[in-house]
């Protein structure tokens, strides 16, 4: 099909479902109001029953903890996906140079730069923690924190250059991580069978309303979730920032590299 | 909580725990540890689900509640796992073909440290989690995790056609995931909860509404764009022609026909209230399903990329799958079932064939095989055998399926559904036949329409013995030969529960039959036309010339939308969505 | 005015199948699918607000405070983590294509292109 055709055919498309859409969105309860009970009984419950103060954890972590399982194992699915891509052509390398592109200048880090990520970066790697360990009590979370850890990462490869950026992302290491943080999290639902409970029943002590340390099983779970995301988003951007590396002669044997 | 009862979770947090201690020890296992793993935990969950369906089907659908969430006041809180029998014996047999495949594939993937295997392992928990679930975001979830897993799995041989179809197949089937999502929020919009059970009992007291008439078209075309039904199934030639032979397997054999088998249990469960619904299943999707059959079965004839080839007769297939399903009856949902575990089994046979040949021939296209299988006679009679049996033979579990189907149809009173289903079955055996024909008897010197399709250069290593890749291949065949009438009152007992988990029922209608004579028509169609093509130089030139040139612009306008480009893909699924939206409004 | 989400996340899912099929760019049709997602997004938080009602979390406020549904909030984490994870693979899949093809063009990445004709 020529692109016109296309065109003219999605005008098409969409002149047909344009009436459909209307009436749905007609029908639809009005934006505000209340709809079901599932939200409310969760809100009731949540603080009584699991001593959380942040429902949407709640929720993400005891009431529908499956669909978290399913999440987090889909992300390591996509990593090991990414890396397959990645990785899988151009081969594993510890260097400890960067690559550089034939043609592009070289920039040189300007001062500026690398003070801001000196005083970003650890900052950063605090509030990511701050956020991951804090799941159960203020918004947050294992997979808000552990992103923002990853992304802490990156500040030290901005701010202090690529031999310690490598020399600090290991991925024999981050794989471990990744493994180990979702094996925890599985595990953690397996931990109440053994005490005749279904899977992922709250079985550990609850703890204190609105304290760090209150829900119980969540705790655990949160902690895998972080563990595993930190790895994952880690693996990624070493990835795709291995992928700036010039190729070796021994890496590609056949086709040229970059852009 | 009684012991069986634990198991269930076992299915599904059993294979996602071992992928993750995998990969967590991913560079110390040594050679061959991750496959004797794999193929143990599919073993293991083939079992476990063979159990928890025998355990249904004599004591009622069991089900699971997560984290002891029980519902509270009429409220579903948590996340249940819905094991009745039907839902337990195609996971079952999803973990067998799993297994078999993991044995073909002994030794394949050696450089990358067990990641082919972890991937596996995810989309074995993620399909088994598919069929049993019984909360609709969740059941978003494991279709996520299963289409992530799959595309990192198509994409794995790294060449630039494997690249092109697993990107064809990540975006289109991402759409679709959105699409599932967007109709899930619908649901959760009018109902409240996102509990199959407590839907349905909402879709129920809705009546006439909108809101669910476009719920239900969201999430249909969401499965069947993972389901491959045309207009949604260009992807599925693209992602099967370029993944390794032990993924497509896989593919071919579970993953599109258990989307299928999702939209058939949404149908009795979910929607079953809803007069939009069923309407738009009994009149829509059956011509969809009959346009599905005729249309893969005369593109399977004209390609000589044998994947291809399979993948367009899977596509075929599942249409018939479809006009089953979309009756909403016991017989054809019973149908639907019972053609699911005989398709797959001799489909999987096909594709651990096309790769024996791939390593054994280094080629995977039909004209450059052509004479390269003499002196293999076991490849070749487990290959004329499948032929036949996709043909529409009548014996196995496919032909039982195939009655059943055509039983439905009967009710429906369309005949054209009959002879679309003939049609269909006895292209893609001829198909194959033509193939095996041609490679091992090195017949068919002069070739038709095939010689114009795509082909490519594809070699595999053959550093794995033969019986080693043959053993499973075998053994998935002697299954589809079994026959499958004794299973019938089972069968029906297993559908009942289907369409109603919450009650036992008491006695059980029988499922209706027709008679053999349609496939045994299906079967000499599927003769005929192989030996049409075989002996093609024997014929007279008038009688060939005839057939080629009344064919030819029905194989031009058939492979004209087949273009490989995303953007096209994409704008059929638009069409297909316009077409939902017509076919309500003109209710 | 009160059903503006739903036709804001209608035009926001054509706007995104608009642009996967008239790109010519594969990093513009990974941004394309991100604004499809994102559709699913405003569906569900829509469904979820109340008016006069807080966030979720009842740290400040006292438990028992009208608050807006969190069960589609953490559906929509669930999704953001989705789209996250496919458009990682999707990007590592474009960098492979550009190296071993050369172009990023979805116009010209056909599988198999058709030999004659």
């Amino acid at each position: 099909m020529s692109p016109r055709t296309r065109v003219a055919l999605m005008a098409l498309v969409g002149a047909c479902l344009a009436p459909a859409v209307w009436s749905i969105a007609a029908a639809l309860p009005p934006f505000g109001a209340p709809t079901g009970a599932y939200g409310p009984t969760v809100n009731a419950l949540g603080p009584p029953l699991r001593h959380v103060s942040n429902m949407v954890s709640a929720v993400n972590f005891d009431f529908r903890g499956v669909d978290t399982l399913g999440e987090e194992f889909m992300l390591l699915g996509a990593v090991t996906g990414a890396v397959l891509l990645l990785r899988g052509a151009r081969g594993e390398d510890l260097a400890d140079a960067a690559g550089r592109v034939a043609g592009r200048r070289v920039e040189p880090r300007s001062s500026a730069v690398v003070l801001v990520c000196h005083l970003l970066g650890p900052a950063i790697l605090v509030l990511g923690l701050y956020m991951a360990l804090h799941a159960t009590v203020t918004p947050g979370g294992g997979f808000q924190g552990g992103v923002v850890i990853a992304s802490g990462f990156l500040l030290v490869y901005l701010g202090e250059g690529y031999r310690p950026w490598r020399a600090l992302v290991r991925s024999r290491a981050l794989a471990v991580a990744e493994g180990g943080g979702a094996l925890v999290f599985a595990l953690a639902g397996f931990w109440p069978m053994l005490c005749g409970q279904p899977y992922f029943a709250n079985v550990l002590p609850l703890g204190v309303f609105r304290d760090m340390l209150s829900g119980g099983l969540m705790l655990v779970e949160n902690a895998g979730v972080a563990l595993a995301v930190t790895g994952g988003f880690a693996i990624l951007f070493l990835e795709f920032l291995e992928e700036t590396r010039a190729p070796r002669p021994r890496d590609e044997p056949g086709s040229g590299g970059g852009a | 909580m009684t012991p069986v009862a634990s198991l269930a979770p076992l299915t599904v947090a059993g294979p996602l725990a071992v992928a993750a201690a995998m990969l967590a020890l991913a560079h110390a296992l040594p050679r061959y540890v991750p496959d004797v793993i794999a193929i143990l935990t599919a073993l293991g969950v083939a079992a476990i689900c063979a159990v928890l369906a025998r355990h249904a089907l004599e004591h009622g659908a069991l089900v699971y509640w997560f984290g002891g969430w029980r519902p509270l006041g009429g409220v579903v809180l948590g996340i249940g796992f819905g094991v009745d029998p039907a839902s337990a014996a195609i996971a079952s047999f999803i973990g067998l073909l799993f297994a078999a495949s993991l044995v073909f594939a002994w030794g394949y993937f050696d450089e990358v440290h067990a990641h082919f295997h972890v991937l596996m392992l995810l989309f074995l928990a993620a399909m088994v989690g598919f069929c049993l679930t019984r909360d609709l975001f969740d059941l978003f979830v494991w279709f996520e995790v299963m289409s992530v897993a799959a595309f990192a799995l198509t994409a794995y041989q790294l060449e630039a056609p494997s690249l092109a179809g697993a990107l064809n197949f990540t975006v289109t089937n991402s759409l679709a995931s959105f699409m599932m999502l967007g109709g899930v929020g619908l649901v959760y919009a009018r109902a409240g909860v996102l509990d199959f059970q407590a839907h349905g009992q909402a879709v129920a007291r809705a009546g006439h509404d909108p809101v669910i008439a476009g719920a239900f078209c969201l999430l249909a075309a969401a499965l069947m764009i993972k389901g491959a039904t045309a207009p949604f199934h260009f992807w599925l030639s693209d992602a099967h022609a370029v993944a390794p032979s032990p993924v497509s397997v896989i593919f071919s054999g579970a993953m599109v026909a258990s989307a299928l088998f999702v939209l058939a249990k949404l149908g009795l469960q979910v929607f079953a209230g809803s007069a939009d619904a069923r309407a738009l299943m009994r009149g829509l999707f059956v011509g969809l399903g009959a346009v599905s059959a005729v249309a893969g079965g005369l593109m399977a004839w004209r390609q000589r990329h044998l994947k291809r080839m399979l993948a367009f007769s899977t596509i075929a297939h599942l249409g018939v799958m479809l006009m089953g399903l979309a009756s909403l009856t016991a017989t054809g949902v019973a149908g639907l079932v019972v053609y699911f575990v005989g398709h797959g089994l001799v489909k999987g046979a096909l594709f651990m064939l096309a790769g024996v040949l791939l390593a054994t021939g280094q080629s995977i296209d039909e004209l450059r095989l052509r004479g390269r299988g003499r002196g293999q006679w076991a490849t070749g009679l487990a290959m004329a055998l499948a032929g036949i049996l996709l043909g529409g033979a009548p014996w196995g579990v496919l032909d039982t399926g195939t009655d059943l189907v055509h039983a439905a149809a009967g009710g429906l009173a369309r005949p054209w559904i009959a002879a679309a289903i003939v049609l269909g079955a006895g292209l893609t055996g001829a198909a194959v036949l033509r193939a095996c024909g041609r490679i091992f008897l090195g017949l068919g010197p002069q070739a038709g329409e095939e010689a114009h399709s795509p082909t490519d250069e594809e070699t595999e290593r053959a550093d794995r013995p033969l019986w080693l890749m043959l053993a499973p291949c075998l053994l998935l065949l002697a299954l589809a030969l079994l026959p499958a009438e004794a299973a019938r009152g089972l069968v029906a007992r297993a559908v009942a529960m289907l369409a109603d988990p919450s009650a036992i029922p008491a006695r059980v209608p029988a499922l209706g039959r027709t008679s053999a004579a349609l496939g045994w028509a299906s079967t000499a169609l599927s003769l005929s036309i192989a030996a049409f093509a075989l002996w093609r130089e024997r014929l007279p030139r008038l009688l060939t010339g005839v057939a080629d040139r009344a064919t030819r612009p029905l194989f031009g306008v058939l492979k004209t939308p087949h273009s490989g480009l995303v953007g096209d893909y994409v704008a059929w699924i638009g069409v297909g969505l316009a077409a939902f939206s017509i076919a309500l409004a003109l209710r | 005015m009160s059903a503006a989400p739903w036709l804001v996340a209608a035009l926001l899912f054509a706007a995104g199948v608009f642009g996967i099929v008239t790109s010519r760019n594969f990093i513009h049709l990974v941004g394309c699918l991100s604004v499809c997602q994102s559709s699913t997004y405003v569906l569900l938080l829509g469904v979820g607000y109340r008016w006069g009602a807080v966030a979720p979390v009842f740290y400040d406020h006292p438990p028992g405070t009208p608050a807006v549904d969190p069960v589609v909030q953490a559906l929509v984490l669930t999704d953001i983590v989705v789209g996250a994870t496919v458009t990682a693979l999707l990007l590592a899949m474009a960098v492979r294509v550009h190296d071993k093809t050369g172009t990023l063009d979805p116009q010209a990445l056909a599988p198999f292109p058709d030999r004659r004709r």
